[in-house]
This record gives C-alpha cells, sequence and structure tokens, in this order.
C-alpha cells in the first residue's frame, strides 16, 4: 500500500517532469508551464496546511508566516547578500522547524486549549512577523527585496523549465509526506486528535507530540515552498508574502478538494489555480475572491468532506469488505489465575476543586486479579477517583502506584502504557472510524503495540469479546447507546489493559442490555484483567464484584465483601438517608 | 506628557474596538457561531455612512436611521440561516471567513480599493476636539467610547436585570435545558444576530467619522478584534469593554514610545502571551 502510492507519486512527478525536460519536443507552450508551477505551488502550500489542520483538526489561520519566513530568509541571504540558493532553503526549513517548535511547545502545552483559540494565534504569528520584517531594516524595513535568478544547469533550459522542475520536486515531497504520514500511525494518531483528543490520549496516544511533529512538518514543508516562491515572484514584499490570501487559498483549496486525505488539497490546489486563470482570461480578477468565499461557504455547508472524499464515496467499495478473520489465539491466552499481588496503592489522595473537596485523604489498595465494584451517592468523587486514576487529572495530593510503577502526574497515554484503560460515561467513539478501526486504533497505541493488519485481526477478537464482531465495519453513528458502550470496553481491552476502568458503563441501559453487559464484564474480569466498575445499580455490583468500595464525600466509607458492605448501616445511611434506616 | 496623553487615545480607541468585538463576543457565547462576517457588517455600515453623508449631505450621525435597521436585519437573517443551516461552531468560522472575503471585495467592486474620506463640509466631527487641561481629544474619539461604553453598559444591564437577559444567559449555558425550559432559541438566535447587527452599524458610523476608509481595514480588524473578544473572555461584555480599552491603550503607548510600525509586533506579542497565560479570557476566572 504505502510503497505502491510513493512509486505512483514517484511516477506522476516524473511524467510531470517530461513536460519540461522534453518541452519543446511535446511543443508545450511555456506560459502552461508558468501556470503549472503556480499550481504547484499551491499544492505544496495546501499540503502543508492540511498536514496539521486537515489531519488534526487544529485549524491555522497562519499559513502566510510559512511562506512569508521561507520567502525572506532566501530573499535576505540569496537576494542580497548572494548566500548559495540551496543553502538558503535549507536555512528556511530551519527557521520555520524552530518558528513551529517555538509556536507548539508553547500552544500545545496548555491544557485547555481549544481550536478556536490556536485559529487566533496562528492569525496573530504572521502579523507579528509582517511587523517585523517591516521595521526591521536588515530584513526588509518597507522596501522590497529583488532576488536574482540563481545559477542552474544549462541544460534545464529557460529559468521557467528550471523554476518549474523545482517547484515540482518540493510539491512532489511535499505530497509523498503527506502521504506517508497519512498511511503511518502518524496519521491514525492525528485523525483520533481530530475525532476526540483525550479519548486518544488515554488510549496510549502521545497526542502532544503527534501535533508538534505534524506542525513542525507543515513549517517546514511551508517555508520550503515559500523558499522556492521567492525566486517565482523575483520581488519579496512584505505584502506579497504575509498577506491573508495565503491562508485563504490554502483554506479555500483544502476544503474543497477535502481535509482529512492527503489528495484533497492537491484536487483542490489544482482546480482553485484553473479557476483562477479561467477568471483572469475572462477579466473576471476582481470577482475572484468573491468566488472563492462563495466555494468556501457552499463547501462547509453541502460538503465539509470535501470533493474527493465525495466522489470516492460514489463508488462502491471495489475490494468488498475484507472481515479479517478474528484472531483469539491472543485474546484467550491469558488465564485466569487468581493473581493476589497488588496493582493499585492510592497514598492519602486528594484531589480539590477550588474549595470543593473531590477526594480527600483516600488510601486504597487494589489486587489484580479483583472486581471493584465502586459505589457512592452523587458527588462522592467516584469519576474524579477514575479520572485520577487514568491520569486524565493530577492529584492535588498523595501518590499513585500503578503495577510498581509511581503514575502521578504521568500524562495520560504514559499510565496507559502502564496498563490502564478506561470507558467514559457517556460513549465517544472515533467518529470518522469503523468500528473495527476504533478498536484497532487502540492496538496500535497500546500497550504492545502491533503492525496494522495485525491490528485489525486482535481488533476483531476483541470485537467478538463483547459482542460486536458483526458490526465491525459500520461505523459508530450506526450504533445504539448500548453497543456503543461495548465499543468504549472492545477499545479498552484493545490497549491490553491490567487495570479496566469502567465509568457508569451500563447507564441508560434496558434491564435485557445490563444482563448482556455484566456478562461481558464477567468474561473480561475472567480473562485475567482486573477491573474496576462504578456503578449505581447495586444489583449489578452485587452480581459482578468480588470487593466493594463505597465512596461518601471523597473518603472512603466502607470496603469489603459486597454483602457485608452493602448491608452496613452507614453505607446505606449514605446511600438513602438518615431517615430510611430509623 | 505624550505618552500619558497617547495612551489615553489609545484608551478611548479601545472603546469601539470592544464595541467591534461586543457583536463578535454574544454571537459567539450565546449562539455558538463564530461570525467573522461581522467585521463585514462592520465595513459596509462604514461604506454605508460614507455614502449617505457625501451623496445627501445628511449628518454622519443621522445615517443611523438607514444603517441600524439595514443592518439588524442583515445580522437576524445571517443567523437565522446559520440555524436553519444547523452549522457547527468551527465551521461557522470557516463559513464566515468566507463571506467576509466576498463581502470586502464586493465592497471594493463597488467602491473601489482607494482610500475613501467623507469631506469635512459633511462632517464636522472629524476636525473637532475637546481639550482638557493640556490634554487635547478629537471629538469622534471621544464619542466613539462614549457610545462604546454606554452599549456595553446597557446591554450587561439588559443580560443581568430582564427576563430575555436571563434567558440569554440560560441559553449560554445550556441550550438544551434552556430549550426544554421554553426558551425559543431560533427566535433569540435572529434577534440576537440582529442587535449584534446593530452594534455593527453604530461602530461602522464611528469609524467612518474618524477615518479614511479601505476595504482591506476589515482584514486588520479580524486580528485586533478578534483578540479582544478571546482575551475579555467569549461572551463576557464587561471583559471585552477592557480588553479592548487595554489593547487600545497599549497600541497607542507603542505607537509613541517605538513607531507605529511596531505597533501591531508588541501589540500581537503581548495578545499571544496574554492568550498563553489566560486561554479563557483575562478577566474571566479560572473555572473549576
Amino acid at each position: 500500500m504505502m510503497a505502491r502510492g510513493l512509486v505512483g507519486i514517484g511516477l506522476a512527478v516524473a511524467a510531470l517532469s517530461t513536460l519540461s525536460l522534453y518541452r519543446e519536443t511535446l511543443g508545450f507552450p511555456i506560459a502552461y508551464l508558468a501556470l503549472l508551477t503556480t499550481a504547484l505551488f499551491w499544492v505544496t502550500q495546501a499540503t502543508s496546511w492540511n498536514i496539521l489542520s486537515g489531519y488534526s483538526g487544529y485549524f491555522s489561520f497562519g499559513q502566510a508566516a510559512y511562506v512569508g519566513v521561507g520567502a525572506y530568509t532566501t530573499a535576505v541571504l540569496f537576494g542580497r547578500h548572494e548566500w548559495n540558493f540551496y543553502l538558503t532553503v535549507l536555512i528556511a526549513a530551519g527557521l520555520c522547524a524552530v518558528l513551529a517548535l517555538g509556536m507548539g511547545l508553547l500552544a500545545f502545552r496548555l491544557r485547555s486549549l481549544r481550536g478556536e483559540i490556536f485559529a487566533l494565534l496562528t492569525l496573530a504569528v504572521p502579523f507579528i512577523l509582517a511587523a517585523l520584517a517591516r521595521i526591521n531594516g536588515s530584513i526588509d524595513g518597507g522596501q522590497g527585496i529583488i532576488v536574482a535568478i540563481p545559477d542552474f544547469p544549462a541544460a534545464l533550459g529557460r529559468f521557467q523549465d528550471f523554476l518549474y522542475l523545482i517547484t515540482l520536486l518540493v510539491a512532489g515531497i511535499a505530497v509523498a509526506v503527506a502521504f506517508v504520514m497519512a498511511h503511518s500511525r502518524s496519521g491514525w494518531a492525528l485523525a483520533s486528535i481530530r475525532d476526540a483528543e483525550d479519548v486518544a490520549e488515554a488510549l496510549g496516544v502521545a497526542t502532544f507530540r503527534h501535533k508538534l511533529w505534524a506542525l513542525v512538518a507543515s513549517a517546514v514543508i511551508g517555508g520550503v515552498g515559500g523558499s522556492v516562491f521567492a525566486l517565482q515572484i523575483g520581488f519579496v514584499t512584505v505584502d506579497s508574502v504575509f498577506s491573508l490570501t495565503v491562508p485563504l487559498f490554502v483554506i479555500v483549496m483544502s476544503v474543497l478538494g477535502g481535509r482529512t486525505h492527503w489528495f484533497g488539497p492537491v484536487l483542490g490546489a489544482v482546480l482553485v489555480v484553473l479557476l483562477q486563470d479561467r477568471l483572469s482570461a475572462m477579466a473576471l480578477l476582481g470577482w475572484q475572491p468573491v468566488i472563492l468565499g462563495a466555494v468556501l461557504i457552499v463547501m462547509i455547508l453541502v460538503a465539509p468532506e470535501g470533493l474527493y472524499v465525495r466522489v470516492r464515496n460514489l463508488w462502491p467499495r471495489s475490494r468488498g469488505s475484507k472481515t479479517p478473520p478474528a484472531d483469539l489465539s491472543e485474546v484467550d491466552e491469558q488465564l485466569s489465575v487468581v493473581d493476589d499481588s497488588v496493582l493499585v496503592e492510592c497514598r492519602d489522595l486528594s484531589k480539590h476543586f477550588g474549595g470543593v473537596r473531590a477526594v480527600e485523604g483516600l488510601s486504597l489498595q487494589i489486587r489484580a486479579g479483583e472486581l471493584v465494584g465502586l459505589v457512592g451517592p452523587n458527588g462522592s468523587g467516584k469519576t474524579t477517583l477514575v479520572n485520577l486514576l487514568a491520569g486524565s487529572l493530577r492529584p492535588t495530593r498523595g501518590s499513585i502506584h500503578i503495577a510498581g510503577r509511581d503514575t502521578t502526574g504521568l500524562p495520560p497515554h504514559r499510565i496507559a502504557h502502564v496498563g490502564v484503560a478506561r470507558t467514559y460515561q457517556i460513549p465517544r467513539p472515533f467518529a470518522s472510524m469503523t468500528v473495527r478501526d476504533n478498536v484497532a486504533m487502540a492496538v496500535l497505541f497500546g500497550r504492545e503495540p502491533r503492525r496494522l493488519a495485525h491490528a485489525r485481526r486482535l481488533a476483531a477478537g476483541h470485537l467478538a469479546m463483547v459482542g460486536l464482531d458483526h458490526l465491525g465495519d459500520a461505523y459508530p453513528s450506526a450504533l445504539n447507546l448500548h453497543q456503543r458502550q461495548l465499543l468504549e470496553m472492545a477499545r479498552a481491552l484493545a490497549t491490553s489493559p491490567k487495570l479496566l476502568l469502567l465509568d457508569e458503563a451500563l447507564a441508560g441501559l434496558n434491564p435485557a442490555e445490563i444482563d448482556n453487559a455484566v456478562e461481558v464484564v464477567r468474561r473480561i474480569h475472567a480473562s485475567g484483567v482486573c477491573v474496576v466498575i462504578v456503578e449505581h445499580l447495586l444489583r449489578v455490583v452485587r452480581a459482578l464484584a468480588t470487593r466493594v468500595v463505597v465512596l461518601d464525600r471523597g473518603s472512603c466509607l466502607a470496603d469489603g465483601d459486597p454483602e457485608t458492605v452493602l448491608s452496613d448501616p452507614a453505607v446505606v445511611r449514605a446511600y438513602l438517608g438518615k431517615r430510611a434506616h430509623a | 506628557m505624550i505618552t500619558i496623553q497617547s495612551a489615553l487615545t489609545g484608551l478611548l480607541l479601545g472603546g469601539l474596538y470592544a464595541l467591534m468585538a461586543a457583536g463578535v463576543s454574544v454571537t459567539w457565547g450565546v449562539l455558538r457561531i463564530i461570525n467573522l462576517a461581522h467585521f463585514g457588517m462592520i465595513l459596509i455600515s462604514a461604506y454605508l455612512t460614507f455614502q449617505l453623508a457625501s451623496d445627501w449631505g445628511l449628518d454622519p450621525i443621522l445615517t443611523l436611521a438607514v444603517t441600524v435597521p439595514a443592518m439588524f436585519v442583515a445580522g437576524g437573517a445571517l443567523q437565522w440561516a446559520y440555524d436553519r443551516l444547523g452549522i457547527s461552531e468551527l465551521n461557522s468560522l470557516l463559513a464566515s471567513f468566507g463571506l467576509l472575503i466576498v463581502i470586502v471585495q464586493l465592497v471594493s467592486n463597488v467602491w473601489s480599493a482607494d482610500f475613501q474620506r467623507m469631506s469635512a463640509a459633511v462632517n464636522p466631527y472629524a476636525t473637532a476636539s475637546v481639550g482638557i487641561g493640556r490634554l487635547v481629544f478629537p471629538v469622534t474619539t471621544l464619542l466613539a467610547f462614549l457610545v462604546a461604553v454606554a452599549f456595553i453598559a446597557a446591554a450587561e444591564l439588559v443580560l443581568r436585570r430582564t427576563f430575555a437577559g436571563r434567558a440569554l444567559r440560560a441559553f449560554a449555558e445550556d441550550r438544551t435545558i434552556a430549550s426544554a425550559f421554553g426558551i425559543d432559541h431560533r427566535r433569540l438566535g435572529i434577534v440576537l444576530g440582529g442587535l449584534s447587527g446593530a452594534t455593527a452599524a453604530v461602530a461602522g458610523m464611528l469609524f467612518a467619522l474618524a477615518n479614511a476608509l479601505t476595504p482591506a481595514t476589515a482584514f486588520e480588524w479580524f486580528g485586533i478584534v478578534f483578540a479582544v473578544v478571546i482575551l475579555g473572555g467569549i461572551g463576557h461584555l464587561t471583559g471585552t469593554l477592557a480588553a479592548g480599552l487595554l489593547v487600545g491603550a497599549l497600541s497607542g503607548v507603542v505607537s509613541v514610545l517605538l513607531s507605529p510600525a511596531a505597533a501591531p509586533f508588541v501589540l500581537f506579542t503581548a495578545i499571544v502571551l496574554a492568550l498563553l497565560l489566560r486561554p479563557r479570557g483575562l478577566f474571566v476566572r479560572a473555572a473549576q
């Protein structure tokens, strides 16, 4: 798959290069070559934008920053100081990488970073850089810089040929990078971030690292493109490279072609440049932004997934749905030996939200073979405890050790790799992936990562475990609540956890579904996974748990075997109020 | 002295930023629509003020009689359309970005990309100024500030004291629950969109009083005003006012101490830092 695609991209680049290399033999007009060069510049920029914004869903208005940094690096160093042109391209790439690292380290560190805030941050960066270039005489100083023609092999023909070939090369590399990313772990990680970022993190995806690298890759590609663009325009001014047209163009192109697919921006860029060319031929250039804006609006409203994805979905999948045979061997290999070792150890654990003490001085040991029912009235700190164990929250005080490792303050994906998996009260599947890929995703990034094909086979096994194997090719939107909750469990299992945290996994189900879910949980426990289940239905807790922990106002009220604990007067009082007991 | 003067002038100008931001902030906070086309509406209002005053010799302030109803209808219609199309928050950002581009280009096609300014004959406000001690303020700037403060204070009162205001806040808090309690979100959205359109009309008029117009100005607003919205805290009117004043004062001081060209550099750097330190806004107490 990967190799075939790369060969395809290589062949396309080779085919396009003949237009210049054999231009005279083919009788290809040089004016078209200029048009193609423009198209290829935009292919590079749109692809660069898409690597971060399309794949991960973090929208950027800052594409002009990379074009500007790239163009000015070449303009100043090559145009003014006559350094080697190719060296300036490399320096441009390096500067953009540094810029992106800086932006990413600052922005992605924010725990509460929202997409709109990121969009604004990226909007501000080109403004800052443009102002810097304008006031700094050693960069621009408001004059603009002339960029001469670099030396190039005479065999290539005219300067336009050279420009075309080098732009083609850059575009080819950009598309190849986007293709490889889309088909690697990185592409899966970014797609899961787009769908549900904190779920991805809890499943073991190192979201920070993947976002950062996507940002850097995007910036480097954009910067190299901008560097070559300086040759193309020949005269670099602040307004020509730092303008808002750049983000407008790349956003329209990517939205038009399709944001989730590597080929979308390529298609979009070619279409928009052709449209632009036709409009200028018809002397309608003043209407071009109107039409682009209208295209953006219409696409968002009618087909936000983009033309490429839309058209591709018209074809029935020729390969058919390849349902891989379930691989149950590894699922079943774990034997249900009663394991007595301590798996979880919380010491003096506290979590305060302002003045609210959600968890206060809790000390708790959980053994590997147990199935612990965590109960307590609303607000007693059950979900907070789950969030603390999974690392979604950091404790105010105290420590957590899981499987012998201190996990206090570790990011959630590291805790997932220690062997903790969780489900959410309200199921949160990755909407853009099939049910099987939702689970395969968890295998890919789990404690024991596998290759994709193997991961999909294992996923089928996990789906069989929860009884969803017949729905592997469906999308999560087609599932009912019960099935989504089972999917949550299958996905959590796929990370091969030692500890599974089920947060009200049975809420909202009817009695028959509850019985089914109870059976599934029992099976999971029997396969050797320690389970902590938060549940309000005492019938379920009684049926499942080997031990019950009752929380009340953040502290442990009772702890022991289900029968004793659930008939404890203090527990009844906490649940039902004082009068009920009296 | 010059520094104080420019800080104060900047502060007063910041009132206009706040007024521009208020409409965006409220529709974002309450309706979950990021309406960048709002800047387009301000732009159209500014040009309408210019055109009506120049053609009919109308006092620029009186042009509000035309622009306010027009923008009320436009803003209401826009929110109605967003609602009917069931557009998500992020997609509204993109679609209205497209709309903004369309509006800016149409304005440029109609009125040209050149700078245009009302002649002194129709615009007596442009050259008048008020002296307070050794400080001198242009009437246009004072007017913009007073109107902005009055608008935002009035809006804040409405939000806190009236039934409609409470309904709005309830809706911003949790739209599903609010709907269940009988709040008609469609009508609410249209009225709110209309009101924010009306503020766009006023902001456009105030801008046209003091400045020469060019379509690309809308993009400058996009950068600064969008930042004011977020710094003030989305949906928080008093925060928006404070953020607007702060941004205005900062850019005023930097323009004098360094150079006007350096203002965007310092300003946006400050905005980026502020966002990184307080991503929910400068004046919003951190939630749990």
